[in-house]
C-alpha cells in the first residue's frame, strides 16, 4: 500500500469529519426554537434565572460567536451539556455506549458469521431447495422493518410464551453482581439481539451468495477441480476466500453503524443504549445531546469506512494500484 | 464452514431452549422480599428536588423526603407528618409546629426542627425550583429540637399545610448554592418511608423500606420504579407479572385490561381537564372581531357537544366538565346553575347569532359580521402533541359549520402554540391543565397580570384565555388572604362561575391518569382523593404506607413459583453459555481436524 494511498484516504476521512462538524451545528440551528422556554414551560423563571440558563446552554451571542464556541468545545471533545439532564453530553454518551456496543456488536458478528455461512451454502448449491429456502428466509427477515420484527418477536416470545423479559437490560429487583448479573443481562439481550441479527442476515447472505457465484465462474476453480480436489476443499480453500472480499467491505460499513444502528429496536425493548438516548433526545428535543450523538455516529461511520478502504486495499492488490 | 454455520444456529436455538424454564420472572415476591414494581414511560429526571421536574421524580421524592404536615387520602386535608400539632397566631401569619420526639433519618442521624428550619430558609434564599412557591414568604426558626416557628410575610391561607420536602441538613450542607443545582441528588439518606438503594438513569430506581420512618417501617420491603420506552411492552410486563402496577396505560390497552378479571383498572382523577379556549382579545393582538362579542362566544359554546367528544374521541374515558377545576380536590369546583350552562343546542346557537345580527348575506353558508363584510372565519390551532386534539377539532369545526361559522386549521407543536397564543395569532384552540391541591396557582393564571403583554417575550404568560377581568382580579386577591376555609371556597366558586360566564374558556372534559394493577399481589390501595383519585402518583401517594402483600392464596403460590423460576433463569443461562462455548470448541476442533486431513490429501 503506497503512503500516498493511505494519506489520500486519511485526508478524505478528515475532510468528511470536518464537514459533519460544521453541518451538525447548522442542522440543529434550523429546527431550534427557544430551548429554555421549551424546557421550563409552565414554570415561573425570573429573568436572571433565564439569562443564566441561556448562558449556560451557550445560546447567547451571535450565531458566529456560538459557532466559534462550538468548534472550540468540540475540538476539546467537550460536546456541551444535555438540556434535559444537565450532565455533560460526553459522559451521557459514554454511559449509554456500552449497552449499545454489546447489543449491536454481538448482533453484527452473529449476523455476519451466520449470514456468510448461509450465503456459502446457498451459492454453492444454487437453485437447490436449500438455496431457495435460505434466500427466501433471509430476504423475508431482511425486508421486515426492524421495529415490526421486534414487536413480533416481543409479543410472541415475551408476551404469549413468556420466555423472555419484555424489556430493559437487567432485572431491577435483583441485586446480583458478577457472572449472575452478566447472565441476567445476556438473557435480557436475547430478543433485541435476535431481532437485529435476523434483520442484518439477509444482506450478508445475498452478497456472499452472489460473490461466490461470480467466483465459481473463474478459471482457477476449474483448475482446482481438474486437480481432483474434493468439493469441500475447492469451496473452502479456493472459492470462499476469494469471494469474501465484498463481504469485508459490507461488514466494515455495517460495523460503522454499530453505534447508531438500533434506535428503533432499543426503543421497543427499552434497551438503555445510544439508540434510546437518541429517541429520548428527539422527544425532548435535547439539541446538544442530538448534536453530540450525531457527531459520534458520523465519526464511527467515517472511521470504519476508512478502515474498510485500507483493509480492502491490503487484501486486494488491484485496488491500491488503481 | 457449513458445519460451523449450522453450529451457530444450533447454539442460538439451544440458548433459547435452555433459557426456557427461567422465562417468567416475577416481581411482587422475590426471594421472600415484598417488592412493588411500578412501570411507567416517564423517567426520573433527577433525584434532586432542587433540579428535577418530572412526575416520576415527584413520586420518588414522596417516598424519600418527609413533610412537616401530611395530606389526608380522603380530601388532602392537613394531617400530622413530622409535626403532630400546630397552632396559629390570631393574624394567621405565625404558626408553631410541634414535632415528634426522637425522630431519625435513615442513616441514624437525628431528624429535628433544625432540618425543617434549614430547608425552609435555604430554599427561600436560593429560590429552589420546587420549594420556593411555598417558602418564598416564609421564615422558620427552630426554637427547640421538637419545635419550629414559621412566620409568613403575608396572610397565607395555605398554612398550616407545609408540604415541601424536608431535606437532611447534614447531607445538603455539603453542597453550596451553585453545587446544589448540579448535584444528582442520589443519597440513601431518607426521612420518608423509603430510601434510595439503586439508581440506573433511564432504567429504574429501587427503594428499600426505611426502618427509621416516623410512621414505622412500611409493609412492603422494596419499591421499584421502572421506565419503559414502549407502552405496549409495559402492559405486557404487567400481564406476565414482571411488574405490579402501570402508570398511564395506553387507551386501547386500558379498555382491554378493563375486561380482564385479574386486573383492576382505574381512571385516577385529580382535576385535570382539557378546555376549548377562545381568544377574548386582551393581549398582544386582536382576534377576529366577532369573538369580542360575548354573544358569538355563547353561540359557539352552545354548539359543542361534550358528551359526544367523550364518547367518540375519548372512547368513554373521561367525563364532560363545566367549570374550571382549580384543585385536585373536587370541592373547589363550583356547580354551574342549570340556567347559566351552555348546553349543546345548535338551534339555540343559530338563534343567538341571528338575533345579534350575524347573518349569511351572500348565501355561501357562512355568516358575516352585522351589516355584511368580514365573514365569520376563525383560526383554529390544533396541537400536534396531543392525540385527541385533531379529532376534537374535526367534531368542533363540524358543529361550527352547521351554525354558519367557518374555520381554518393549523397544527402546532406545544412550543410553537405557546408562542402563537402569547402573540395573539389565534382564534381558538384546545389544551389542558392539571391543577395543584391548593387552588391558588390555577386561579392566578387567569388574572390580568398573566395576560401576555411583551411582544419581545411572547412566552412569558399564563393567561391563555387572553382575558383581563378586573372583577375576577379583585376576587382573586380576596381569596388569597381569606383565612377562613369555607369563606375562601365561596369566593373561589364565585370567581369561577364568573369566569365561566364569559363563554370563552370552556372545559370540555375531566380526565385522569389511566392506571392498572394486578389483583393477586397487593391489597390496601388507597385513592387520593377518595373515590375518584389515582392510587399512586396521587400527591402524597398514601398507598405506599397502606399496601400489604395479598394474603396466601393460589395466586400467591404461583407468585413464589415464579420466584423460583427466576433463579432457574440465571442458572439456565449459564448452562446455555457454557453449552455454546463447548459446542463452539468442539466444532472448531472438528473443523480443524477435517481441514488437516484434507490438506494431507491435497
Amino acid at each position: 500500500m503506497s503512503p500516498r494511498y493511505v494519506i489520500g484516504k486519511l485526508g478524505g476521512s478528515l475532510a468528511t469529519l470536518l464537514f459533519v462538524v460544521v453541518f451538525n451545528f447548522f442542522l440543529f440551528r434550523i429546527v431550534a426554537t427557544d430551548p429554555v422556554a421549551n424546557l421550563f414551560r409552565g414554570r415561573n423563571l425570573t429573568d436572571a434565572q433565564r439569562d443564566e440558563l441561556i448562558h449556560e446552554f451557550g445560546l447567547d451571542g451571535s450565531t458566529l460567536h456560538q459557532f466559534w464556541a462550538y468548534v472550540q468545545q468540540t475540538a476539546s471533545l467537550n460536546l456541551g451539556r444535555s438540556y434535559s439532564t444537565n450532565e455533560p453530553v460526553m459522559s451521557e454518551i459514554l454511559d449509554a455506549a456500552p449497552a449499545t456496543i454489546w447489543l449491536v456488536g454481538v448482533s453484527a458478528i452473529l449476523s455476519a458469521v451466520i449470514g456468510v455461512a448461509i450465503g456459502i451454502v446457498a451459492g454453492w448449491r444454487r437453485r437447490s431447495k436449500t438455496d431457495y429456502a435460505a434466500t427466501t428466509f433471509t430476504m423475508t427477515t431482511y425486508s421486515m422493518p426492524d421495529f415490526w420484527l421486534g414487536m413480533l418477536l416481543l409479543s410472541l416470545f415475551a408476551v404469549s410464551l413468556g420466555w423472555f423479559p419484555v424489556g430493559g437490560i437487567e432485572d431491577p429487583t435483583s441485586t446480583a453482581t458478577g457472572p449472575a448479573l452478566w447472565a441476567d443481562q445476556a438473557y435480557h439481550m436475547f430478543l433485541p439481539a435476535l431481532t437485529l441479527t435476523l434483520g442484518y442476515l439477509g444482506e450478508y447472505t445475498l452478497v456472499m451468495r452472489s460473490s461466490l457465484l461470480d467466483t465459481m465462474r473463474e478459471d482457477f476453480l476449474v483448475l482446482a477441480r481438474a486437480k481432483g480436489l474434493r468439493d469441500v476443499v475447492v469451496r473452502n480453500r479456493h472459492a470462499v476466500p476469494n469471494a469474501l472480499l465484498p463481504v469485508v467491505t459490507l461488514a466494515a460499513i455495517n460495523f460503522g453503524f454499530v453505534l447508531s444502528g438500533a434506535i428503533a429496536v432499543e426503543a421497543i425493548f427499552s434497551w438503555p443504549g445510544l439508540g434510546l438516548a437518541t429517541y429520548d433526545a428527539i422527544n425532548g428535543p435535547d439539541l446538544p445531546m442530538l448534536q453530540g450523538l450525531f457527531l459520534v455516529f458520523s465519526a464511527s461511520v467515517i472511521v470504519f469506512n476508512l478502515f474498510a478502504d485500507l483493509v480492502y486495499a491490503w487484501l486486494d492488490p488491484r485496488v491500491r494500484q488503481a | 464452514m457449513k458445519a460451523i454455520g449450522g453450529l451457530f444456529v444450533a447454539a442460538v436455538l439451544a440458548a433459547a431452549i435452555v433459557a426456557l424454564p427461567g422465562g417468567s420472572t416475577a416481581s411482587g415476591q422475590d426471594g421472600g422480599k415484598n417488592v412493588l414494581t411500578i412501570g411507567m414511560t416517564q423517567g426520573i429526571d433527577s433525584m434532586n428536588p432542587v433540579r428535577g421536574v418530572t412526575v416520576a421524580a415527584f413520586e420518588a421524592w414522596n417516598m424519600v423526603y418527609p413533610t412537616l404536615t401530611d395530606k389526608a387520602a380522603k380530601d388532602f386535608g392537613v394531617i400530622p407528618g413530622l409535626a403532630t400539632k400546630w397552632k396559629g397566631s390570631d393574624d394567621g401569619k405565625t404558626w408553631t409546629y410541634t414535632l415528634r420526639p426522637g425522630m431519625k433519618w435513615s442513616d441514624g442521624q437525628a431528624l429535628t426542627a433544625e432540618d425543617v428550619a434549614y430547608t425552609v430558609n435555604r430554599s427561600r434564599d436560593e429560590a429552589w425550583l420546587n420549594h420556593a412557591s411555598t417558602t418564598g414568604n416564609l421564615t422558620a426558626t427552630a426554637t427547640s429540637p421538637t419545635e419550629v416557628v414559621i412566620k409568613s410575610k403575608v396572610p397565607d391561607p395555605k398554612l398550616p399545610t407545609m408540604d415541601v420536602y424536608i431535606v437532611p441538613k447534614h447531607v445538603y450542607e455539603k453542597y453550596d448554592a451553585k453545587a446544589i443545582t448540579k448535584w444528582n441528588g442520589q443519597t440513601d439518606v431518607a426521612g420518608g418511608p423509603y430510601s434510595l438503594a439503586e439508581f440506573k438513569k433511564g432504567q429504574f430506581a429501587r427503594f428499600t423500606a426505611n426502618p427509621n420512618f416516623w410512621g414505622g417501617k412500611p409493609a412492603i420491603d422494596e419499591v421499584v420504579i421502572r421506565k419503559f420506552n414502549n407502552a405496549d411492552a409495559m402492559v405486557a410486563a404487567l400481564k406476565r407479572g414482571e411488574i405490579d402496577f402501570v402508570q398511564n396505560v395506553p387507551e386501547g390497552q386500558y379498555l382491554n385490561l378493563q375486561k380482564d378479571p385479574d386486573f383492576v383498572t382505574l381512571e385516577g382523577r385529580q382535576g385535570g381537564f382539557d378546555e376549548f379556549a377562545i381568544n377574548m382579545g386582551d393581549g398582544l393582538k386582536k382576534p377576529h372581531p366577532a369573538l369580542l362579542d360575548p354573544k358569538v362566544r355563547e353561540a359557539i359554546a352552545h354548539a359543542i357537544d361534550k358528551q359526544t367528544i367523550v364518547d367518540r374521541v375519548l372512547r368513554g374515558i373521561g367525563e364532560p366538565a363545566e367549570a374550571v377545576s382549580p384543585s385536585a380536590n373536587p370541592d373547589w369546583t363550583p356547580d354551574i346553575p342549570e340556567d347559566q350552562r351552555f348546553d349543546f343546542d345548535l338551534e339555540k346557537s343559530k338563534q343567538i347569532l341571528d338575533d345579534a345580527g350575524y347573518k349569511d348575506t351572500d348565501g355561501d353558508g357562512i355568516r358575516e359580521m352585522p351589516g355584511g363584510g368580514q365573514p365569520l372565519k376563525f383560526r383554529y390551532a390544533v396541537r400536534s402533541e396531543s392525540d385527541p386534539s385533531p379529532r376534537i377539532a374535526e367534531f368542533i369545526t363540524g358543529w361550527l359549520k352547521e351554525i354558519g361559522i367557518a374555520t381554518t386549521q393549523k397544527t402546532y407543536d406545544d412550543g410553537q402554540l405557546t408562542e402563537v397564543i402569547g402573540k395573539g395569532d389565534y382564534d381558538m384552540f384546545v389544551w389542558g391543565w392539571t391543577p395543584y391541591v391548593d387552588p391558588d396557582p390555577m386561579l392566578s393564571y387567569f388574572t390580568c397580570d398573566q395576560v401576555s403583554s411583551d411582544p419581545d417575550d411572547p412566552t412569558n404568560y399564563y393567561n391563555d384565555a387572553s382575558l383581563c377581568d378586573p372583577e375576577y382580579d379583585k376576587l382573586y386577591k380576596a381569596q388569597k388572604i381569606e383565612l377562613d376555609p369555607d369563606k375562601r371556597m365561596e369566593i373561589v366558586h364565585e370567581m369561577l362561575t364568573r369566569f365561566y360566564s364569559h363563554a370563552g374558556y370552556l372545559p370540555l372534559y375531566t380526565q385522569g391518569d389511566l392506571q392498572a394493577y394486578r389483583k393477586d399481589r397487593f391489597t390496601g390501595w388507597q385513592k387520593q382523593p377518595d373515590g375518584i383519585g389515582p392510587v399512586l402518583f396521587s400527591n402524597t401517594s398514601p398507598s405506599y404506607m397502606s399496601l400489604k402483600r395479598a394474603s396466601a392464596t393460589s395466586s400467591d403460590a404461583a407468585g413464589s413459583g415464579d420466584g423460583g423460576g427466576d433463579g432457574g433463569g440465571g442458572s439456565g443461562l449459564i448452562i446455555a453459555i457454557v453449552a455454546v462455548g463447548v459446542a463452539g470448541a468442539v466444532g472448531l476442533v472438528w473443523a480443524r481436524s477435517r481441514r488437516g486431513s484434507a490438506d494431507e490429501r491435497e
